[in-house]
């Protein structure tokens, strides 16, 4: 019971949810100053080391604020940017697992530190 | 004549326990267009696996299906899914479970896996003879629409798909 409980409280401290600026810090701390505009270059940018998209945006859109489609399956996917889906950049292990999932989709190759900061400083630039 | 009246209020009452009875579990029992599938419990399916695709019903493939598609997640139709392995565990011991030829398995479930070779361990819902005898009124231009897309989209038309409902009445297809 005691085990349980104990259990409970680590998965609910594991899942505690965090700012979009909380997780922008610790990027920042591992990688240094983010860049919204580098942010914005690598949102937008065509790639060609992935196996399922050439772009960030080919299944987010051009516009972050907007429901985006996967390129593969056509599933509508919720807002990238944290102002249109609250959600968003508010835990750290799903923004983890999905930078190592999609940095692999789009560049075949995981994110730099740096990267990662970047985008994220560009996600919560807009308004 | 006091024996066949006795005899005929017994047969009346069969008669009336027997309607009764009937109606009782007919009024019970899930209509059969609702097509509900039991989903694995907690968070987990739906979180890993519903971010790119519906969390489909593990009752539509046969648990060696899932235990294939399981165990090759790093090239999951060319993307790579991988999970860490406790959730990759969790995720494959649910799907197990609930799986067509499970011991859990509706009617419906079982017809399913009545149409999928004992030899075959499919893919691809889409593949399995089920789907496509129970979409065979759907035309090809439907599939096309952008909001449908493809056939692994089943969520643009069953909008409870995450939660295992599938049914006739629930059905919304987009119209662009």
């Amino acid at each position: 019971m005691i085990k349980q409980i104990l259990m409970l409280a680590l998965l609910s401290s594991s899942a505690h949810a965090e700012s979009p600026q909380r997780i922008l810090d610790s990027l920042v701390a591992q990688a240094g100053p983010a860049s919204a505009a580098r942010g914005e270059k690598l949102y937008r940018g065509k790639f060609s080391g992935g196996k399922t998209a050439d772009s960030c945006t080919a299944c987010h859109t051009d516009n972050a604020k907007a429901v985006g489609r996967h390129v593969r399956t056509s599933k509508a996917i919720d807002p990238l940017a944290p102002v249109a889906q609250k959600d968003r950049f508010t835990d750290p292990e799903k923004v983890e697992k999905w930078f190592r999932r999609n940095c692999n989709d789009v560049l075949g190759r995981a994110c730099s530190p740096q990267e990662k900061a970047d985008f994220t400083a560009y996600m919560i630039s807009l308004k | 004549m006091n024996n066949a009246n006795a005899m005929t209020w017994k047969h009346l009452l069969m008669l009336l326990l027997a309607v009764g009875g009937s109606t009782l579990l007919i009024s019970q029992a899930p209509a059969n267009d609702e097509a509900n599938f039991p989903m694995p419990a907690g968070k987990a399916y739906v979180d890993e696996c519903g971010s790119c695709h519906t969390a489909y019903a593990p009752g539509m493939l046969p648990a060696r299906a899932w235990r294939k598609m399981m165990a090759e997640l790093a090239d999951h139709f060319g993307e790579d899914a991988s999970l860490s392995e406790p959730r990759r565990m969790e995720i494959t011991q649910a799907l197990e479970l609930l799986a067509s030829d499970g011991s859990q398995a509706t009617l419906r479930m079982r017809r399913i896996n009545a149409t999928i070779p004992a030899s075959a361990a499919p893919q691809r819902i889409s593949e399995t003879g089920y789907f496509r005898f129970i979409h065979d009124e759907v035309r090809p231009s439907i599939w096309k629409r952008k909001q449908i897309g493809t056939l692994a989209n089943c969520i643009a038309c069953h909008p409870r798909a995450n939660d295992g409902r599938y049914g006739e009445r629930e059905i919304r297809i987009p119209q662009n």
